[in-house]
Protein backbone atom coordinates (compact mmCIF):
# COMPACT_ATOMS: atom_id res chain seq x y z
CA UNK A 1 0.00 0.00 0.00
CA UNK A 2 2.93 2.30 0.71
CA UNK A 3 3.99 1.90 -2.94
CA UNK A 4 0.55 2.93 -4.12
CA UNK A 5 0.72 5.97 -1.88
CA UNK A 6 4.15 6.88 -3.25
CA UNK A 7 2.90 6.45 -6.77
CA UNK A 8 -0.10 8.69 -6.15
CA UNK A 9 2.24 11.25 -4.59
CA UNK A 10 4.42 11.27 -7.71
CA UNK A 11 1.46 11.62 -10.05
CA UNK A 12 -0.01 14.39 -7.92
CA UNK A 13 3.18 16.42 -8.24
CA UNK A 14 2.87 16.66 -12.03
CA UNK A 15 2.04 20.16 -13.18
CA UNK A 16 -1.61 20.33 -14.17
CA UNK A 17 -2.80 17.50 -11.90
CA UNK A 18 -5.37 18.69 -9.36
CA UNK A 19 -5.88 15.29 -7.77
CA UNK A 20 -5.62 11.57 -8.46
CA UNK A 21 -6.47 8.13 -7.19
CA UNK A 22 -5.53 4.53 -7.86
CA UNK A 23 -8.02 1.67 -7.71
CA UNK A 24 -7.78 -2.06 -8.33
CA UNK A 25 -9.87 -4.17 -10.67
CA UNK A 26 -12.59 -4.53 -8.04
CA UNK A 27 -12.95 -0.78 -7.74
CA UNK A 28 -11.30 -0.62 -4.31
CA UNK A 29 -9.33 2.56 -3.66
CA UNK A 30 -5.63 1.83 -3.07
CA UNK A 31 -4.42 5.40 -2.82
CA UNK A 32 -5.92 8.81 -3.26
CA UNK A 33 -5.21 12.50 -3.36
CA UNK A 34 -8.70 13.69 -4.18
CA UNK A 35 -12.03 14.37 -2.46
CA UNK A 36 -14.84 11.81 -2.80
CA UNK A 37 -12.62 8.99 -4.05
CA UNK A 38 -15.47 6.45 -3.93
CA UNK A 39 -17.49 8.45 -6.46
CA UNK A 40 -14.53 8.60 -8.82
CA UNK A 41 -13.75 4.92 -8.24
CA UNK A 42 -17.22 3.82 -9.37
CA UNK A 43 -16.97 6.00 -12.48
CA UNK A 44 -13.51 4.63 -13.28
CA UNK A 45 -14.54 1.02 -12.90
CA UNK A 46 -17.68 1.29 -15.05
CA UNK A 47 -16.12 3.48 -17.72
CA UNK A 48 -13.07 1.26 -18.00
CA UNK A 49 -15.29 -1.80 -18.56
CA UNK A 50 -17.27 0.07 -21.22
CA UNK A 51 -14.15 1.30 -23.01
CA UNK A 52 -12.88 -2.27 -23.10
CA UNK A 53 -16.18 -3.45 -24.58
CA UNK A 54 -15.91 -0.78 -27.28
CA UNK A 55 -12.31 -1.76 -27.94
CA UNK A 56 -13.31 -5.41 -28.41
CA UNK A 57 -16.23 -4.49 -30.63
CA UNK A 58 -14.32 -2.27 -32.97
CA UNK A 59 -11.12 -4.30 -32.97
CA UNK A 60 -8.72 -1.86 -31.35
CA UNK A 61 -5.84 -3.26 -29.34
CA UNK A 62 -5.19 -1.10 -26.30
CA UNK A 63 -6.84 1.78 -24.47
CA UNK A 64 -4.29 4.36 -23.37
CA UNK A 65 -6.76 6.49 -21.50
CA UNK A 66 -10.25 7.89 -21.60
CA UNK A 67 -11.30 11.41 -20.74
CA UNK A 68 -14.40 13.11 -19.48
CA UNK A 69 -14.37 16.68 -20.76
CA UNK A 70 -16.13 19.25 -18.66
CA UNK A 71 -17.32 22.77 -19.28
CA UNK A 72 -15.32 23.99 -16.26
CA UNK A 73 -12.22 22.43 -17.87
CA UNK A 74 -11.49 20.26 -14.82
CA UNK A 75 -11.42 17.19 -17.03
CA UNK A 76 -11.16 13.72 -15.58
CA UNK A 77 -8.88 11.03 -17.04
CA UNK A 78 -8.78 7.28 -16.52
CA UNK A 79 -5.58 5.38 -17.30
CA UNK A 80 -5.64 1.58 -17.30
CA UNK A 81 -2.40 0.15 -15.84
CA UNK A 82 -2.59 -3.63 -16.01
CA UNK A 83 -5.06 -4.62 -13.29
CA UNK A 84 -5.26 -1.12 -11.88
CA UNK A 85 -6.86 2.13 -12.89
CA UNK A 86 -5.39 5.56 -12.33
CA UNK A 87 -7.81 8.49 -12.20
CA UNK A 88 -6.61 12.06 -12.63
CA UNK A 89 -8.45 15.32 -12.11
CA UNK A 90 -6.98 18.05 -14.30
CA UNK A 91 -6.45 21.62 -13.19
CA UNK A 92 -8.66 23.98 -15.16
CA UNK A 93 -5.88 26.23 -16.42
CA UNK A 94 -3.02 24.00 -17.45
CA UNK A 95 -1.30 22.66 -20.53
CA UNK A 96 -3.18 19.41 -21.06
CA UNK A 97 -0.64 18.18 -23.60
CA UNK A 98 2.23 18.73 -21.18
CA UNK A 99 0.39 17.09 -18.32
CA UNK A 100 -0.56 14.02 -20.35
CA UNK A 101 3.01 13.67 -21.62
CA UNK A 102 4.36 13.73 -18.09
CA UNK A 103 1.79 11.20 -16.92
CA UNK A 104 2.60 8.93 -19.89
CA UNK A 105 6.30 9.21 -19.11
CA UNK A 106 5.75 8.22 -15.52
CA UNK A 107 3.42 5.37 -16.43
CA UNK A 108 5.89 3.99 -18.96
CA UNK A 109 8.53 3.90 -16.26
CA UNK A 110 6.16 2.11 -13.93
CA UNK A 111 5.15 -0.37 -16.60
CA UNK A 112 8.68 -1.14 -17.70
CA UNK A 113 9.99 -1.30 -14.14
CA UNK A 114 8.77 -4.87 -13.90
CA UNK A 115 8.23 -4.78 -10.16
CA UNK A 116 4.59 -4.29 -9.68
CA UNK A 117 3.14 -1.65 -12.05
CA UNK A 118 1.76 0.76 -9.56
CA UNK A 119 0.78 -1.79 -6.98
CA UNK B 1 -27.96 15.01 -40.95
CA UNK B 2 -25.36 13.65 -43.35
CA UNK B 3 -24.37 17.25 -44.17
CA UNK B 4 -23.45 17.83 -40.55
CA UNK B 5 -21.12 14.88 -40.23
CA UNK B 6 -19.67 15.39 -43.70
CA UNK B 7 -18.36 18.73 -42.50
CA UNK B 8 -16.58 16.94 -39.65
CA UNK B 9 -14.92 14.54 -42.04
CA UNK B 10 -13.11 17.43 -43.71
CA UNK B 11 -11.11 18.07 -40.53
CA UNK B 12 -7.59 16.63 -40.78
CA UNK B 13 -7.28 13.33 -38.94
CA UNK B 14 -11.00 12.62 -38.83
CA UNK B 15 -11.77 9.20 -40.32
CA UNK B 16 -15.52 9.60 -40.10
CA UNK B 17 -18.48 10.20 -37.84
CA UNK B 18 -21.78 8.64 -36.88
CA UNK B 19 -24.96 9.77 -35.18
CA UNK B 20 -26.84 7.16 -33.19
CA UNK B 21 -30.20 7.28 -31.50
CA UNK B 22 -30.78 5.40 -28.28
CA UNK B 23 -34.16 4.29 -29.69
CA UNK B 24 -33.46 3.64 -33.37
CA UNK B 25 -29.75 2.80 -33.38
CA UNK B 26 -27.56 4.15 -36.16
CA UNK B 27 -29.08 7.20 -37.85
CA UNK B 28 -26.30 8.19 -40.19
CA UNK B 29 -22.61 7.53 -40.75
CA UNK B 30 -19.84 8.45 -43.11
CA UNK B 31 -17.28 6.06 -41.64
CA UNK B 32 -15.59 3.64 -44.06
CA UNK B 33 -17.67 0.55 -44.78
CA UNK B 34 -15.28 -1.57 -42.74
CA UNK B 35 -17.22 -0.22 -39.75
CA UNK B 36 -20.42 -2.29 -39.99
CA UNK B 37 -23.70 -0.59 -39.02
CA UNK B 38 -24.49 -3.22 -36.39
CA UNK B 39 -21.13 -2.62 -34.70
CA UNK B 40 -21.58 1.13 -34.83
CA UNK B 41 -24.96 0.73 -33.17
CA UNK B 42 -23.41 -1.40 -30.43
CA UNK B 43 -20.61 1.08 -29.94
CA UNK B 44 -23.20 3.85 -29.80
CA UNK B 45 -25.01 2.02 -27.01
CA UNK B 46 -21.80 1.71 -25.02
CA UNK B 47 -21.08 5.39 -25.57
CA UNK B 48 -24.57 6.28 -24.36
CA UNK B 49 -23.84 4.37 -21.16
CA UNK B 50 -20.47 6.09 -20.82
CA UNK B 51 -22.11 9.45 -21.30
CA UNK B 52 -24.81 8.62 -18.73
CA UNK B 53 -22.34 7.45 -16.12
CA UNK B 54 -20.18 10.51 -16.82
CA UNK B 55 -23.10 12.87 -16.32
CA UNK B 56 -23.90 11.22 -12.99
CA UNK B 57 -20.50 12.39 -11.77
CA UNK B 58 -20.16 15.62 -13.76
CA UNK B 59 -23.26 17.62 -14.52
CA UNK B 60 -21.25 19.88 -16.85
CA UNK B 61 -19.94 17.01 -18.98
CA UNK B 62 -19.49 17.97 -22.62
CA UNK B 63 -17.55 15.26 -24.46
CA UNK B 64 -15.97 11.89 -23.83
CA UNK B 65 -12.82 10.78 -25.59
CA UNK B 66 -11.34 7.29 -25.71
CA UNK B 67 -7.71 7.12 -26.71
CA UNK B 68 -6.81 3.76 -28.18
CA UNK B 69 -3.48 2.81 -29.70
CA UNK B 70 -4.83 2.97 -33.25
CA UNK B 71 -7.46 5.68 -33.04
CA UNK B 72 -9.29 8.11 -30.85
CA UNK B 73 -13.06 8.23 -30.41
CA UNK B 74 -14.72 11.46 -29.40
CA UNK B 75 -18.39 11.42 -28.43
CA UNK B 76 -21.01 13.99 -27.50
CA UNK B 77 -24.68 13.66 -26.68
CA UNK B 78 -26.33 16.24 -28.96
CA UNK B 79 -29.62 15.91 -27.10
CA UNK B 80 -31.15 13.27 -24.91
CA UNK B 81 -31.13 10.04 -26.87
CA UNK B 82 -29.03 11.37 -29.78
CA UNK B 83 -25.28 10.87 -29.74
CA UNK B 84 -22.55 11.91 -32.16
CA UNK B 85 -19.22 10.15 -32.27
CA UNK B 86 -16.14 10.57 -34.40
CA UNK B 87 -13.22 8.24 -35.02
CA UNK B 88 -9.90 9.97 -35.68
CA UNK B 89 -6.21 9.36 -36.05
CA UNK B 90 -4.34 9.79 -32.76
CA UNK B 91 -2.74 12.94 -34.19
CA UNK B 92 -6.07 14.78 -34.57
CA UNK B 93 -6.44 18.37 -33.39
CA UNK B 94 -8.66 18.12 -30.33
CA UNK B 95 -9.38 21.83 -30.04
CA UNK B 96 -10.42 22.10 -33.67
CA UNK B 97 -12.68 19.09 -33.41
CA UNK B 98 -14.24 20.35 -30.17
CA UNK B 99 -15.01 23.67 -31.83
CA UNK B 100 -16.55 21.85 -34.77
CA UNK B 101 -18.63 19.82 -32.34
CA UNK B 102 -19.89 23.08 -30.85
CA UNK B 103 -20.82 24.42 -34.28
CA UNK B 104 -22.52 21.17 -35.21
CA UNK B 105 -24.36 21.19 -31.90
CA UNK B 106 -25.60 24.69 -32.68
CA UNK B 107 -26.84 23.62 -36.10
CA UNK B 108 -28.44 20.56 -34.60
CA UNK B 109 -30.21 22.65 -31.97
CA UNK B 110 -31.50 24.93 -34.71
CA UNK B 111 -32.89 21.91 -36.52
CA UNK B 112 -30.55 22.70 -39.40
CA UNK B 113 -30.21 19.16 -40.68
CA UNK B 114 -32.01 16.58 -42.74
CA UNK B 115 -32.45 12.88 -42.31
CA UNK B 116 -31.08 10.47 -44.93
CA UNK B 117 -33.16 10.56 -48.10
CA UNK B 118 -34.08 14.21 -47.69
CA UNK B 119 -30.76 15.60 -48.85
CA UNK B 120 -32.02 16.61 -52.27
CA UNK B 121 -35.01 18.50 -51.04
CA UNK B 122 -34.96 21.83 -49.22
CA UNK B 123 -34.25 21.19 -45.57
CA UNK B 124 -36.99 22.05 -43.15
CA UNK B 125 -35.71 24.57 -40.67
CA UNK B 126 -32.52 25.09 -42.65
CA UNK B 127 -31.02 28.48 -41.98
CA UNK B 128 -30.64 29.26 -45.67
CA UNK B 129 -34.18 28.25 -46.41
CA UNK B 130 -35.72 30.10 -43.53
CA UNK B 131 -33.68 33.21 -44.17
CA UNK B 132 -34.12 33.32 -47.89
CA UNK B 133 -37.46 31.85 -48.78
CA UNK B 134 -39.94 34.33 -47.32
CA UNK B 135 -38.80 37.41 -49.23
CA UNK B 136 -36.61 35.83 -51.86
CA UNK B 137 -39.05 33.34 -53.29
CA UNK B 138 -36.19 31.06 -54.23
CA UNK B 139 -37.41 28.54 -56.73
CA UNK B 140 -36.49 24.88 -56.51
CA UNK B 141 -33.72 25.09 -59.08
CA UNK B 142 -32.04 28.02 -57.36
CA UNK B 143 -32.40 26.38 -53.98
CA UNK B 144 -30.76 23.26 -55.38
CA UNK B 145 -27.92 25.40 -56.69
CA UNK B 146 -27.54 27.06 -53.28
CA UNK B 147 -27.32 23.63 -51.68
CA UNK B 148 -24.56 22.67 -54.11
CA UNK B 149 -22.70 25.94 -53.55
CA UNK B 150 -22.92 25.50 -49.80
CA UNK B 151 -21.83 21.88 -49.91
CA UNK B 152 -18.81 22.70 -52.09
CA UNK B 153 -17.90 25.58 -49.82
CA UNK B 154 -17.71 23.03 -47.01
CA UNK B 155 -14.89 21.31 -48.87
CA UNK B 156 -13.00 24.60 -49.07
CA UNK B 157 -13.72 26.22 -45.71
CA UNK B 158 -14.60 23.28 -43.48
CA UNK B 159 -17.12 23.46 -40.67
CA UNK B 160 -17.55 27.24 -40.85
CA UNK B 161 -18.76 27.05 -44.45
CA UNK B 162 -22.42 26.69 -43.62
CA UNK B 163 -22.43 29.85 -41.49
CA UNK B 164 -20.38 31.83 -44.00
CA UNK B 165 -22.63 30.81 -46.86
CA UNK B 166 -25.83 31.72 -45.01
CA UNK B 167 -24.42 35.13 -44.12
CA UNK B 168 -23.34 35.82 -47.67
CA UNK B 169 -26.71 34.78 -49.08
CA UNK B 170 -28.44 36.99 -46.52
CA UNK B 171 -26.31 39.97 -47.57
CA UNK B 172 -26.85 39.18 -51.23
CA UNK B 173 -30.63 39.04 -50.90
CA UNK B 174 -30.71 42.27 -48.95
CA UNK B 175 -28.83 44.01 -51.76
CA UNK B 176 -31.27 43.33 -54.57
CA UNK B 177 -33.70 41.01 -56.24
CA UNK B 178 -33.24 37.27 -56.25
CA UNK B 179 -32.33 36.92 -59.86
CA UNK B 180 -29.99 34.47 -61.57
CA UNK B 181 -28.45 37.46 -63.34
CA UNK B 182 -27.04 38.51 -59.94
CA UNK B 183 -25.33 35.17 -59.31
CA UNK B 184 -22.00 36.74 -60.29
CA UNK B 185 -22.33 39.14 -57.34
CA UNK B 186 -23.03 36.23 -55.01
CA UNK B 187 -19.98 34.32 -56.22
CA UNK B 188 -17.87 37.46 -55.87
CA UNK B 189 -18.95 37.80 -52.25
CA UNK B 190 -18.13 34.16 -51.63
CA UNK B 191 -14.69 34.71 -53.20
CA UNK B 192 -14.08 37.52 -50.72
CA UNK B 193 -14.93 35.22 -47.84
CA UNK B 194 -12.61 32.48 -49.12
CA UNK B 195 -9.88 35.13 -49.66
CA UNK B 196 -7.27 32.73 -51.01
CA UNK B 197 -6.80 32.58 -54.77
CA UNK B 198 -5.91 28.88 -54.89
CA UNK B 199 -8.96 28.01 -52.84
CA UNK B 200 -11.13 30.33 -54.91
CA UNK B 201 -9.96 28.54 -58.08
CA UNK B 202 -10.66 25.17 -56.53
CA UNK B 203 -14.09 26.32 -55.39
CA UNK B 204 -14.94 27.57 -58.86
CA UNK B 205 -13.92 24.20 -60.28
CA UNK B 206 -16.09 22.38 -57.77
CA UNK B 207 -19.20 24.45 -58.45
CA UNK B 208 -18.83 24.73 -62.20
CA UNK B 209 -20.90 21.59 -63.06
CA UNK B 210 -23.76 22.75 -60.81
CA UNK B 211 -23.65 26.25 -62.29
CA UNK B 212 -23.71 24.89 -65.83
CA UNK B 213 -26.68 22.66 -65.05
CA UNK B 214 -28.53 25.56 -63.46
CA UNK B 215 -27.83 28.00 -66.29
CA UNK B 216 -28.90 25.46 -68.91
CA UNK B 217 -32.18 25.27 -67.02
Amino acid sequence: MATATDFIGRINQIEGVAGCLLINSDGAVLGQAVDDPEVYAALMKISSDLSRDIMTNIGFSYCRHLSFHRRNMENFYVFPIDKYLLGIVQQADCSVKFMLERVDQLLSKVSTGGSGKGS
Amino acid sequence: MIHLIDELKIIPGVIGASIVSSQDGLKVTNLPTIFKPERLTTIGKHLFKLSSVGRMSFDDLTDISLHYDESVMLARELEKGMLLFVICDPTFNHNLLSMSFNLLQEEFNLGNYSTPGEEDSPIEGDVTSSQTQPDMQVDDALQELFDELKSSLGIILGPMASFVFDEVVEDWTSQGSVDPSRLGELLGQLDQEISDQDKIDKYRQLISPALETFLKG
